[in-house]
């Protein structure tokens, strides 16, 4: 039985010793003030709370702090300063990608999920790789060409 | 630093910050000693509240409702009337009215408090529907009739004898549903005492609206509350008024606990409990010649309004002058009703009133159309409204037209004629076609007779500051607004400085809606810059400017006659889907637009826009169905309240017609809720080309197209 | 306030804990983080214990046997399902459309099938492929067959002692499969309707005869009557068998007051499945385009 939860969010060692139903979104905001990662719904339905679980994407409303327990978390924050995240926040910055803004963190996520699996996605990758992340603003064309810009610019910085 | 110009393609200003996680919205802000609100609402659609039996509140916990209101102040949200009231007091209207807020430290605490308050009530019979409504049930709401508002326009000979003259009539009703703005962020809003003043953080689209709504609550004046803007997660119109039901409750807990208090809805309570876009019953009655040739058409429009006024009145008012749609219909009568139901109050949503009927005249002129076999493109194009042409309210089209270059365009992209000729009915492809517009700011002369906007530019060294009360909700208006005032200065964008409005710092320059705000206060900005520029050398100044309405073009808003917009934007789209036989799933393969918005001051913005309200508008046509039983919204979350994933439709390709406009900044008229005005009926004009069926409602999801081929 | 929470890990000890204070499993989370879901700021809370099991070891992983089954651990998500080359196609097509990437990220085989939602996608294809669970407790481990199992809307016949230890497929071998999932949107959706239909002809006879309706009643429907109107046929005889076929399928997920959408819907993509066979299309994947 595990009696606190050890896990590391943006490689930083983190101790949890609540409830193990607290979620895991809640642990990020409240107690960690990492937040760049937004409450859109609640249910992991729009994506706008998308962090990095041990490499995958996974919304962090419905995960309970007790299921990360050994695991690896990378919120927006712990990505946007690495190669790899600069390359996606500038691709999306110089596209268009972002309007009202709510969901992009999340949006940077999935494309960071997508880019480090498939590093050269096509447009129907690419729209798979983010149909979890909902948007209301752009109609996801220019997130779309946002992506495939990072994907472009990015080279054999995805093949890593 | 090099001089920012108008047409060069520039990165938007506020998007690093939003894409690397740092954007402030309402729901990142902490204070010390803050505190936590929770909305406690009416469960019934209709009734008189009997008792309030609270659990004992711990200490620092409270119950705020309609008597903690002071003397000196009255139960009113001033929106445009002053019937909504902050606090349900002795009767509900309709399910989610706030009853009271419990405050208090711990949200935990709230929650268990809220789920053991005891309401009880005695329960009326609600009217829900447009239909409920006029057959009065349960007895009226509102008045002896339900009627809350009602206005007609008329042009042309009286409908008696066009009906005379007619060879046929061509009679029918169309629908349209509710529709949730799902907005990204939800509503919140915090409430504080900032040096010695009231101070409330909204993600809101018009944070004077607020201070005006609520300061009554006090006895206050507008100018004794302050609003502080927070970055905000999308808005669509359901933050125009909306806030002011958070924000109202909020001032009055303050008022009474003088602490930092937090409020914050969760996706459910978004969802239930806020304004939706107007449900419609729109019947069109058209007397034709035996060739098909239009005489008339005589409109009734229902809008259900739900129990309070809110923006109803002027809703309705922008339905009823977009009726004709892009067409010169030489006789017009048409009556619109707003009708009080006990459903959430309904209120904006981009395009504002226009997008109902403009979808029931687009979608009941193609009718027409295929019933006497014509191509519904060539049909409507007959109609094509031209400058000098006289409007539904006996005004006239003050600009160039150029629906015949945007359909040739879009025509061209789409390959439309070839296809509508080819693709044979009920065969399971097809394409469809649509028209529309949108009247720029607000009707006739309300810009200069309400709103009187101002707007200021400040110059410290060689940085020039913005202030205005208008707001970034994700439009933009950060950008095209510092775009305009840098080309209009000579100067580089990065010299200008736009925060988010405080409204004790910037003057009001009217609401962030109407599509107003590049071409009206934008104009401002730019009229301040030119002066700015000419006596650049003068060291730290200000200019600040006010509207002025150009002359020649009158209005009367007792009788709705005259120029009720000095610049539409226009536009024209074409839609092309494969049915799936088996399972009616409707597949979109094409999407082509072109629009007339003047001049663009960013492409960029411009083209975020058009895709984005494209986007909305056909989620609105095909899934996004929100239902109303007994009073209660049945759709509750975004897994059954769906709306467009990037799976769901194909890229689409945009085009610009140039055809810059005389009042505004560098030619550029509103665009906002233009480009969700029409996509609707293109779609519906393809599904029923591909399956042969007739539509006479949206959304229509799979289940209701299954309803509609079994009716052929 | 709420019930115990609890986090093993071993499944020795899940098991203990499961016998002594009944708690249920949390796989991923993504259903019942979702039905205790209070609010903002809030933790789930729920009418019963819980046990966290999504660290255990023992329950993971997918493997095949020489028997040709394939095991597939409880708690194994929809994204290693979709991408493991073993696994039988309908139920990696039903892996592959269930929900958007973070929740077959998240969401688990064995909770999937444990929560018995009736728009549940995997327990379709399991259904249709006799597809069984592995049940372990203190007692030891029983069998029992995937159908068996869900009783009913959010109903199984899970012993109060028991946790799912994983999904044994048998094998199975088909000319012609068919799967098809109608969601409200074109991704990132809940079923609103789902479909497996699957075939096997040897010499012209039709060895083998399936379909599954799911997200159609409380529960996943296979007609077994229904099936052998066609199964044991030849071929050529499916034009004369089709219609008693059809209507009997239509009996058999009708009993529920089911929308005429669906019904309709079922109704024509199982003639379709026949029809195309009928025409003589090429063995494997009916209607993929």
């Amino acid at each position: 039985m595990l009696s606190e939860i050890v896990f590391y969010v943006n490689d930083k060692k983190t101790v949890f010793s609540g409830n193990p139903l607290t979620r895991l979104i809640d642990v990020l905001r409240d107690d960690l003030h990492l937040t760049g990662v937004k409450e859109g719904c609640g249910e992991g339905e729009c994506g706008a709370c998308s962090v990095l679980k041990d490499g995958k994407l996974v919304t962090s409303c419905i995960i309970p702090v007790g299921a990360v327990n050994g695991s690896h978390i990378y919120t927006i924050e712990g990505i946007r300063d690495t190669e790899k995240g600069k390359c996606i926040v500038d691709a999306f910055v110089e596209g268009g990608a972002v309007q009202c803004g709510f969901c992009i963190p999340g949006m940077v996520m999935a494309a960071y999920a997508l880019l480090e699996s498939n590093p050269h996605p096509d447009d129907e990758a690419i729209r798979q790789g983010i149909s979890g992340n909902i948007c209301r603003c752009t109609g996801y064309d220019l997130i779309v060409e946002s992506i495939k810009l990072a994907s472009e610019r990015g080279g054999a910085l995805w093949e890593k | 630093m090099p001089a920012t110009g108008i047409n060069d393609r520039i990165v938007r200003v506020d998007a690093a910050a939003k894409a690397r996680g740092e954007a402030k919205y309402a729901c990142d802000y902490t204070f010390p000693d803050m505190l936590y609100a929770y909305m406690i609402r009416s469960s019934i659609p209709r009734g008189t509240i009997d008792s309030i039996d609270m659990p004992n509140l711990p200490e620092g916990y409270y119950f705020i409702s309609a008597k903690d209101i002071p003397p000196e102040g009255k139960n009113e949200l001033w929106m445009i009337a002053k019937d909504w009231r902050c606090f349900a007091d002795g009767d509900v209207r309709f399910v989610g009215e706030t009853i009271g807020l419990l405050v208090g430290p711990d949200r935990n605490m709230l929650k268990y408090l809220s789920e053991h308050i005891e309401i009880k009530y005695t329960e009326m019979e609600p009217a829900i529907s447009i239909n409920d409504a006029i057959a009065l049930k349960g007895g009226p709401i509102v008045g002896s009739d339900n009627v809350m508002c009602q206005l007609f326009v008329e042009k042309g000979k009286p409908m008696e004898e066009v009906f005379r003259e007619a060879d046929s009539v061509f009679e029918e009703t169309i629908e349209t549903g509710f529709q949730e703005h799902v907005h990204l962020e939800t509503n919140a809003a915090i409430a504080t005492i900032e040096d010695g003043k009231y101070t409330i953080y909204a993600s809101a689209q018009c944070p004077f609206y607020i201070s005006k709504a609520v300061a009554g609550l006090l006895g206050l004046e507008q100018k004794d509350i302050v609003i502080k803007q927070t970055t905000t997660g999308g808005a669509f119109g359901g933050k125009e008024h909306f806030p002011d039901v958070l924000c109202g409750p909020l001032l009055v807990a303050e008022y009474k606990i003088r602490k930092p208090i937090k409020l914050i809805f969760d996706r459910e309570e978004d969802m239930l409990y806020s304004v939706k876009r107007h449900p419609s019953k729109i019947t069109l009655k058209t007397a034709l010649d035996k060739d098909g040739n239009i005489l008339g058409i005589d409109g009734l429009v229902y809008y259900n309004g739900g129990p309070y006024l809110s923006g109803t009145y002027v809703v309705l008012q922008r339905g009823v002058f977009h009726a004709n749609g892009v067409y010169d219909i030489p006789n017009t009568y048409v009556k619109g009703i707003g009708i009080a139901t006990n459903t959430f109050p309904s209120d904006a949503f981009r395009g504002f009133g226009a997008p109902q009927t403009l979808f029931a005249i687009e979608t009941h002129m193609e009718h027409i159309a295929k019933k006497f076999g014509f191509d519904p493109a060539e049909y409507k194009s007959r109609y094509f409204l031209k400058k000098d042409s006289e409007t539904i309210t006996n005004g006239h089209i003050i600009e160039r037209v150029m629906l015949p270059e945007m359909l040739e365009k879009v025509a061209t992209a789409s390959d439309y004629w070839r296809k509508s000729k080819e693709y044979k009915t009920g065969e399971g492809r097809g394409i469809g076609i649509s028209f529309y517009n949108h009247g720029g700011a607000f009707t006739g002369n309300g810009e200069q007779a309400i709103i009187k906007a101002h707007a200021r530019l400040v110059k410290t060294g060689d940085r020039v500051r913005i202030e205005v009360g208008s707001t970034e909700m994700g439009q933009g208006f950060q950008t095209t607004l510092r775009k305009i005032a840098a080309a209009t200065l000579g100067i580089s964008i990065e010299q200008i400085d736009y925060d988010n409005p405080d409204t004790s710092k910037v003057p009001d320059s009217g609401p962030t809606a109407a599509s107003r705000s590049t071409m009206i206060v934008g104009r401002l900005v730019q009229r301040c810059g030119e002066e700015m520029k000419e006596r650049w050398n003068e060291g730290d100044f200000s200019v600040e400017k006010e509207y002025e309405h150009p002359e020649g073009h009158p209005w009367n808003q007792e009788t709705f006659r005259g120029d009720a917009y000095l610049g539409y934007g226009w536009g024209c789209a074409a839609v092309e889907v494969e049915a799936d036989k088996l399972t009616n799933e409707i597949k979109v393969v094409g999407i082509w637009s072109c629009h007339d918005i003047g001049h663009a001051i960013d492409e960029l913005i411009v083209h975020g826009q058009v895709n984005g309200g494209i986007v909305q508008s056909l989620g609105y046509a095909s899934m996004e169905k929100m239902e109303n039983r007994k009073g209660y919204f049945k759709q509750t979350s975004m897994s059954d309240y769906v709306i467009p994933t990037s799976m769901d439709f194909p890229k689409q390709e945009w085009s610009l017609v140039e055809n810059p406009y005389e009042w505004g900044p560098f030619g550029a008229k509103g665009m906002g809720e233009l480009v969700f005005n029409g996509a609707d009926a293109a779609y519906i004009d393809a599904v029923e080309r591909a399956l042969g069926i007739t539509v006479h409602k949206i959304p229509m999801p799979p289940e209701d197209i299954e309803e509609a081929l079994d009716a052929e | 306030m709420g019930e115990m929470i609890y986090v093993p890990t071993t499944l020795e000890e899940a098991l203990q804990i499961r016998k002594e204070t009944g708690a249920r499993p949390l796989a991923g989370g993504s259903d019942i983080m979702v039905q205790g879901k209070r609010g903002i700021g809030l933790c789930p809370e729920l009418p019963y214990s819980v046990m966290i099991i999504s660290g255990l070891d023992e329950l993971k992983g997918i493997t095949a046997s020489e028997d040709g089954s394939v095991t597939i651990g409880a708690l194994a998500t929809p994204s290693e399902i979709a991408s493991s080359s073993i696994v039988p196609w309908h139920v990696r097509k039903a892996a592959s459309g269930m929900g958007a990437i973070a929740l077959r990220n998240t969401a688990t085989i064995g909770g999937n099938i444990g929560n018995a939602s009736p728009k549940g996608d995997l327990p379709q294809p399991l259904i249709l492929l006799d597809a069984y669970l592995v049940l372990a407790s203190e007692r030891g481990e029983r069998t029992i067959s995937v159908d068996d199992f869900i009783i009913g809307a959010k109903k199984t016949a899970l012993m109060d002692d028991e946790i799912i230890k994983s999904v044994v497929i048998p094998h199975s071998s088909f000319t012609y499969s068919y799967y098809r999932k109608i969601g409200m949107r074109r991704a990132n959706a809940i079923s609103k309707l789902s479909l497996s239909a699957a075939m096997t002809v040897q010499n012209g006879e039709i060895t083998d005869f399936r379909a599954s309706s799911g997200a159609a009643g409380p529960k996943v429907i296979r007609s077994r009557s229904a099936e052998d109107i066609i199964r044991g046929r030849k071929i050529d005889e499916i034009p004369s068998l089709k219609e008693d076929f059809l209507s009997a399928w239509n009996d058999a997920i009708s009993p529920h007051a089911m929308p005429e959408y669906r019904r309709h819907t079922t109704r024509r993509m199982l003639e379709y499945f026949l029809d195309e066979i009928s025409r003589g299309a090429e063995p494997g994947i009916i209607g993929e385009e």
